[in-house]
């Protein structure tokens, strides 16, 4: 653990470092992306307006695409442009360019498409609720043993929905793409998490016409948090088709607008819960799980998404009994994608306001209730992987004595009693498997590369991207604690797939806990290969010695298997574990809660640098704070949502303190940061506001409207809770 | 009315060769002090002052976030204050006096503050940062009390997504602390 500041900070401060719209290069054109406006239709009409001078416009539609039109995913069923049917808002007709960004737009505005309408799914509730719109991949996770309710359980059965999150990072999309006719190389630059995912796909799309498309990142990435996973590939096939056929340089950002109602978001979901509890032991002995997300209109990730989510959706907690099926439906709206938390926050708010749902019904305080029921060691996943450790449970405890709960418990139900206003406290307590679900690291295959020169550098060649994440910083950090060079003269070489070995994508935690693992192993071997004692004397007396190459690929723990098929084993070698507590106040008479702390307490496994960690957390905090109370997508609202004056993200005046501490930090393994904080502070939250009036509810986010809605008419919604 | 083409087929072009777009040609000259030079330039008084500064001026610290004058990443100083360019036209520019975050980079409160942002590792992804030292500059020029509540309120007009705004809070009262 070393405190040690950001190698990117100061130019990013002074605005010297370069984000994609800051590059330019000679006779670039801008273009841009013209995207249906109906949610279903078929395209019967496109008109060009006639003040322009269309042979100034390069203009490409999905008939001009020489490969295939079909965006590579896990599930390859996205075009990268419609043909003729349209099945959802923002789904781009073409893409057209002009050496002007003015003309550009004003000429995009006034492109007239007119359409056959068709019926279509946008509401959430519309889309969740019907069975008719399952389709793709379902995935059941059968752990059934026999469990029979008995006179006196308790059965707590609730449906619980979650909508749509825009990741919202600062800097919109962008791609520049350049066409080398010469030795056929499509060269791209943009804004991205996964270079190798962009050159699959600019691959996919230009098909024979090139030999090879050549993906490097801009020197900033503005901001990510799985949105800029595999809408990229997109947005560069069609850049690329547009420098291909034009000739030129293209660049293309998207404008606000653009970018919040096309690009990905975070999944709807449905998740119903059925338990049964014994009063007597406090265990819950029985526990059925339907969890449905809303992938959009087309399954892209989505099927890695509901894997990531249906393994999340149990909690923390040891249930004999479990059985889980999840489903992906369909709707017509932009296909939804990565997001921090892949799945898992909307598994957590699910059960964990299921917890206090039935620990309501008992009578007895949630945080016993946890208690009784936490994962510990021995116990097992519905998966059959088995809990090695005591981590949650610590985590749990750590958290109720930082937070003084119980003392807060007292304190609150007696202010509640006085005034209109309340106060509340809430639990929740979450995991996160580090890295890609099940068999996936294994068909990653990974590989970092480190090569030490004459001049005493040492270059890390990694293809994940530092997003803001700091991961550049941490992961010269993590090679130095072996190498114990000078850090500025260790340098994370910018992702380049031509320079770079395929490390895999910048996603799932997987960054720190896979490939800063990996390089600590391969830092070990040179230093064990050199027997230097201090290598920068050593590349000095041993010239002769240098410029050296050292390679390693990712080799997973042969004895973590698991079955894809029938999601039994180890979906996930090591877990983060984590606990929190929250206090919130209740402004009755605006129906407004009010964030007033939230305290973590965290296992990630060792922790590289303490306030890279430390940011992590707080942001992903805030994150989930937005999607707990204020972000929201209107119930038909493509179309309408423009930007941040309708999304509403939280600003320096919601912000809650934040307190963290990180416990088990002796390990010797980089755990998963990333997602974790964002997994489940909004159950927290919601259950604070339960403490706080006694009623449920169990949709998010907590509007004023929705919460004013909720009083006026039911005390409680979506539940038929009955005892047996 | 516009020029009807058939989907799969478009015929576009005939006709039309000769012409060139229509494009509003008004240009007008606009003198203004850019980071302590004077400066001027002939352009479409209604061109964004966020184009100017990045593509006229190559200053290319000033983001766009948001086009629409809420996330703050285009904030610079017109005339001492703290303003979005990207919904401000060159026209506004005109006569006045203005600071980007590279002309603030270099006075001695920008720098104090950009060791504050970097001691605390406050910065993630750092589009929206040179926003937030513009902002946080204006802050200290005209307060400079360390108080949370002010500084809040001082910083309310930059939006971040990936920090929390926990250690941006805490560069500002430690920079408040140093000033004085």
């Amino acid at each position: 653990m070393k405190q040690v500041r950001k190698f990117d900070a100061r130019p990013k401060l002074d605005g010297s470092w370069k984000f994609l719209d800051d590059y330019s290069y000679k006779d670039m054109i801008y273009g841009g992306l013209f995207y249906s406006t109906v949610h279903h239709g078929i395209i019967r009409k496109i008109t060009f307006p006639v003040e322009f001078n269309l042979t100034e416009f390069t203009i490409v539609f999905a008939k001009d695409i020489p490969g295939k039109n079909i965006v590579p995913e896990p599930e390859c069923d996205q075009p990268f442009m419609a043909d003729k049917e349209v099945f959802h808002f923002g789904q781009v007709i073409m893409g057209v360019a002009h050496p002007s960004k003015e003309i550009l737009k004003k000429f995009i505005k006034q492109i007239k498409v007119e359409y056959e309408e068709l019926p279509a799914i946008v509401d959430v509730k519309e889309c969740l609720e019907n069975e008719k719109n399952a389709f793709g991949k379902e995935i059941i996770i059968d752990h059934r043993r026999n469990v029979k309710p008995e006179k006196g359980w308790i059965r707590t059965h609730s449906v619980y929905y979650t909508t749509h999150q825009e990741q919202a990072y600062l800097e919109p999309q962008g791609m520049i793409a350049i066409y080398k006719p010469e030795d056929r190389i499509m060269f791209v630059r943009g804004t991205m998490q996964c270079p190798f995912f962009v050159k699959d796909g600019v691959e996919a799309i230009m098909g024979n016409t090139i030999k090879e498309a050549i993906i490097e990142t801009s020197e900033g990435i503005g901001g990510a948090f799985g949105g800029k996973e595999d809408f990229p590939s997109l947005l560069a096939g069609i850049t690329a088709l547009l420098a291909y056929k034009s000739g030129k340089p293209v660049k293309v950002v998207l404008d606000r607008a653009d970018d919040i109602q096309i690009t990905t978001k975070r999944h709807p979901s449905r998740v119903e819960i059925e338990t049964y509890t014994n009063p007597k032991t406090r265990k819950i002995r029985k526990l059925k799980i339907d969890y449905r997300l809303d992938a959009g209109a087309y399954q892209t990730l989505s099927p890695v998404v509901l894997a990531r989510g249906v393994l999340h959706s149990i909690g923390g907690y040891a249930v004999e009994d479990v059985y889980i099926r999840g489903r992906l439906f369909r709707s017509n709206t932009p296909s939804n994608g990565a997001f921090r938390g892949f799945g898992a926050p909307q598994a957590f708010f699910a059960i964990e306001s299921h917890i206090d749902k039935i620990a309501s019904h008992m009578k007895i305080n949630p945080y016993e209730f946890r208690k009784a029921n936490i994962l510990k060691f021995g116990d097992e996943f519905p998966t059959t992987q088995k809990i090695t450790e005591n981590h949650l449970y610590d985590c749990l405890e750590r958290v109720i004595v930082k937070s003084d709960y119980h003392k807060k418990l007292k304190e609150f139900s007696k202010f509640n009693k006085t005034l209109k206003d309340k106060k509340g406290i809430g639990i929740s307590i979450g995991y996160h498997g580090g890295g890609y679900t099940g068999s996936g690291e294994k068909l990653l295959n990974s590989e970092v590369k480190i090569t030490i020169d004459k001049e005493g550098f040492v270059n890390i060649f990694v293809a994940n991207v530092d997003m803001g994440q700091g991961a550049h910083t941490t992961l010269a950090q993590m090679v130095n604690e072996t190498l114990e060079h000078p850090l500025e003269k260790t340098i994370v070489q910018l992702p380049n797939t031509k320079k770079t070995p395929n490390s895999g994508p910048t996603v799932a935690s997987r960054t720190i806990y896979i490939i800063g693992n990996l390089l600590r192993k391969l830092s070990k071997k040179i230093k064990d290969e050199l027997k230097f004692e201090n290598l920068e004397r050593f590349i000095k007396e041993n010239q002769d010695k240098f410029p050296k190459e050292y390679r390693m690929h990712f080799t997973p723990d042969p004895s973590a298997v698991f079955d894809d098929k029938t999601y039994q084993g180890v979906a996930y070698k090591d877990y983060s574990w984590a606990a929190c507590v929250t206090e919130i106040y209740y402004h009755a008479d605006i129906y407004q809660i009010e964030l007033k702390k939230i305290w973590n307490v965290l296992d990630i496994g060792n922790i590289v640098n303490p306030k890279i960690a430390e940011g992590q957390v707080e942001g992903a905090n805030i994150q989930a704070m937005g999607y707990a109370l204020s972000e929201f997508f209107y119930k038909k609202g493509y179309g309408r949502i423009q930007g941040f004056t309708d999304y509403a993200i939280p600003t320096t005046f919601d912000i809650p303190e934040i307190d963290i501490e990180f416990i088990h930090t002796d390990s010797t393994t980089a755990k998963g940061l990333g997602e974790i904080p964002m997994d489940y502070p909004a159950p927290a939250i919601r259950n604070a506001f339960y403490n706080a009036t006694g009623i449920f509810i169990d949709e998010i986010p907590l509007t004023p409207e929705r919460i004013l809605k909720t009083m006026n008419k039911l005390p409680q919604t979506n539940t038929d809770d009955t005892q047996t | 009315m516009g020029m009807h083409l058939g989907f799969l087929f478009p015929s576009w072009g005939l006709g039309t060769r000769y012409r060139k777009s229509v494009v509003k040609e008004k240009k007008m000259k606009i003198n203004f002090i850019l980071n302590e030079n004077e400066v001027s330039i002939d352009v479409d008084p209604m061109k964004r002052l966020l184009d100017i500064l990045r593509e006229d001026f190559g200053l290319t610290g000033t983001k766009e976030g948001c086009g629409e004058g809420e996330c703050g990443a285009c904030t610079i100083l017109l005339d001492g204050k703290p303003v979005t360019s990207c919904i401000l036209n060159a026209i506004h520019a005109d006569g006045k006096e203005i600071y980007t975050v590279e002309g603030i980079a270099e006075k001695h409160i920008g720098k104090l503050l950009i060791d504050c942002f970097d001691e605390t590792n406050a910065v993630q992804c750092g589009f929206c940062f040179p926003g937030f030292l513009v902002s946080s500059y204006y802050y200290l020029k005209t307060d400079g009390e360390k108080n949370l509540d002010k500084i809040k309120k001082a910083l309310s007009g930059n939006i971040c997504r990936c920090t929390g705004y926990q250690k941006i809070f805490e560069s500002v009262m430690m920079a408040c602390v140093r000033k004085s």
